[in-house]
């Protein structure tokens, strides 16, 4: 029994890096129809950030700052900075080709290469070394009988479940989340309505990617080592996991984050560890055989 | 003195390679209801997406000519300032409301560039939902599965949220049951009766000629007779081209 609460807490953890990135695979979905291939690694990028901006803010001499001071300031810094390269892409690689019209298989290729680009640019900037990531937060456990939990794992769940809420919010409730709704059901008429398309299109991707930065800071909290290649695979997990909710719709890639996550602890829980993905990535699939349009999905026609 | 408000001069516009508009002018004068008759394939459509600015590939490339605005060109403007600052907005063909928001949802959408009060957009709601009372049953209703009328209901609704002055609508009949297209007309008879500047295109010259001030005939992107309403119903040529005899 404590074993079960144990690993739901682990799960939680986990599938919450999951649910942080898939959020933006899945808002770039649901406005461009774009699968935004380097989102994986703009969470890299995000983790790197966070790492420089901890450094310098740690070493800027007669200020020393405790790290819950420098964690207060390096999450917005990060996720602004992060938000910079999520938009970045978007000026220099996207849009460009959605002015000349290209078709959808382009640009993705193109959001490989980005993927590509960032990942083969870090190794060219700061070398193959890992780097270390400083701690900023006492560790404090909190133990229940055989249950233990750190004060970190709680702050990347919430941070997780306060995103979704956020999002959900501003997706339901705000006309600029109606406006990111509308344009994949008819770009034609937004500008008719007065809103520019690219002002939601580059907020997508700030949102997007200020959040694939926060995943990085606390990824690079929990798991303090970084590697240029570090956000390939969890960005093709939490991808799959934003298909399996239902690409386009927040919810399905809260609960798809989740729900990888869950599967992923709940196999190593009961089968050796080098089965976890073979059996992991498999009950994703019945479950998309089962429900192609992934969890929350409707199918939804052709648009331009 | 009528003050002229939208001016086109000599405008030829293209798509790819082909000229659609081959040198066309017409005014529009401040608090009238001007209309554009015309067959399919005319460019009608193509005159009023050339207005609004909207971008290639479903929209022309302007190549010659002008479009003028309270005097000001606005061939260097973006099709969403010419909403959110002159308040000139079109109605397109076929409506394009987000099927995938309520009809709520769409009228909160259209107000996204409005710069005045919210008591004034709060009035704005109350008279779209008195002129279309059907609309304000619907509320919670998401707008594709509107009917075709309630759905053209919508589209000229939304350009009100918009707050528009100059609206411009394209084939707002079309589909329409004749009881619908009444009540369309009838509403924007009121709107125009309270100062709106009305550009209509129409392929049932009939009721466009019965609801204008003045007309224009358009045929394969040349302006070939205007008028106003009495004399182009009188017109024989017009008679027998578009009235049916
Ligand atoms: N996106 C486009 N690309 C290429 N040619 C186009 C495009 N849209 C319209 N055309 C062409 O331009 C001409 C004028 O079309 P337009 O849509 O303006 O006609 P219309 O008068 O609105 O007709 P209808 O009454 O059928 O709506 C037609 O020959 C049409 O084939
Ligand atoms: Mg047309």
């Amino acid at each position: 029994m404590e074993a079960l609460f144990q690993n739901i807490i682990n799960a939680l953890q986990w599938g919450s890096f999951y649910a942080l990135i898939a959020l933006g695979y899945t808002l770039v979905y649901g406005v461009l129809l774009l699968i935004n291939f380097a989102h994986g690694d703009i969470f890299m990028v995000g983790a790197y950030i966070a790492f420089g901006v901890s450094v310098f803010v740690l070493g800027v001499q007669g200020l020393n700052l405790p790290g819950w001071a420098v964690l207060a300031l390096g999450v917005p810094l990060t996720m602004i900075l992060t938000a910079g390269v999520g938009v970045t892409l978007e000026r220099i690689a996207y849009r460009p080709l959605r002015r000349k019209g290209a078709h959808r298989l382009y640009v993705v290729i193109t959001a490989l290469m980005c993927g590509l680009i960032l990942e083969n640019g870090n190794l060219a900037l700061l070398g193959a070394s890992r780097k270390k990531f400083p701690e900023l937060m006492e560790k404090t456990v909190w133990t229940l009988g055989n249950v233990s939990v750190t004060n970190l794992k709680v702050l990347v769940i919430f941070a997780a479940f306060a995103v979704f809420g956020i999002l959900n919010f501003i997706v339901t409730r705000t006309r600029i989340g109606m406006a990111m709704r509308a344009i994949s059901y008819d770009k034609f008429a937004i500008p008719l309505m007065g809103i520019p398309v690219d002002n939601i299109i580059v907020f997508t991707f700030v949102l997007g990617s200020g959040f694939a930065g926060l995943a990085g800071m606390l990824f690079a909290m929990s798991y303090p080592i970084l590697e240029p290649y570090m956000g390939a695979l969890i960005g093709w997990k939490a991808f799959i996991a934003a298909v399996v909710g239902g690409i386009g719709d927040i919810r399905g890639a809260f609960v798809g984050g989740f729900l990888l996550g869950f599967i992923e602890i709940l196999v190593v829980a009961f089968f050796p560890s080098t089965l976890r993905d073979l059996i992991a990535f498999s009950i994703l699939l019945v479950i998309l055989w089962m429900k192609p349009t992934g969890l929350f999905g409707v199918a939804r026609h052709q648009k331009i | 003195m009528s003050e002229r408000l939208l001016e086109i001069k000599d405008l030829k516009v293209k798509y790819g390679n082909i000229e659609a508009l081959h040198g066309i002018s017409f005014h529009v004068d401040r608090g009238e209801i001007v209309t554009l008759i015309g067959a399919n394939g005319a460019g009608k459509s193509t005159t009023l997406m050339s207005i609004s600015r909207l971008p290639p590939p479903e929209a022309p490339k302007v190549v010659a000519g002008g479009i003028f605005y309270n005097g000001e060109s606005l061939l260097g403007w973006t099709p969403d300032k010419i909403v959110s600052e002159l308040h000139l907005i079109l109605v397109p063909e076929g409506r394009h409301i987000f099927g995938n928001l309520t009809v709520e949802e769409n009228l909160k959408l259209a107000t996204y560039a409005r710069k005045d009060t919210p008591q004034d957009i709060e009035r704005d709601y109350q008279r779209v939902y008195s002129l279309f009372p059907r609309l304000a049953e619907r509320r919670k209703q998401q707008s594709e599965s509107l009917s075709g009328g309630e759905q053209q209901m919508l589209a000229v609704s939304r350009a009100l949220m918009a707050g528009c002055t100059f609206i411009m609508l394209d084939e707002p009949s079309m589909g329409l049951a004749p009881l619908l297209m009444y009540d369309m007309f009838r509403a924007l008879k009121e709107l125009n009766k309270e100062g709106m500047t009305i550009l209509l295109i129409e392929q049932n010259a009939n009721l466009a000629l019965k609801f204008a001030d003045r007309g224009y005939v358009i045929d394969t992107g040349e302006i070939v007779a205007q008028g106003t309403s009495a004399e182009l119903m009188e017109d024989p040529e017009v008679k027998k081209a578009y009235l049916g005899g």
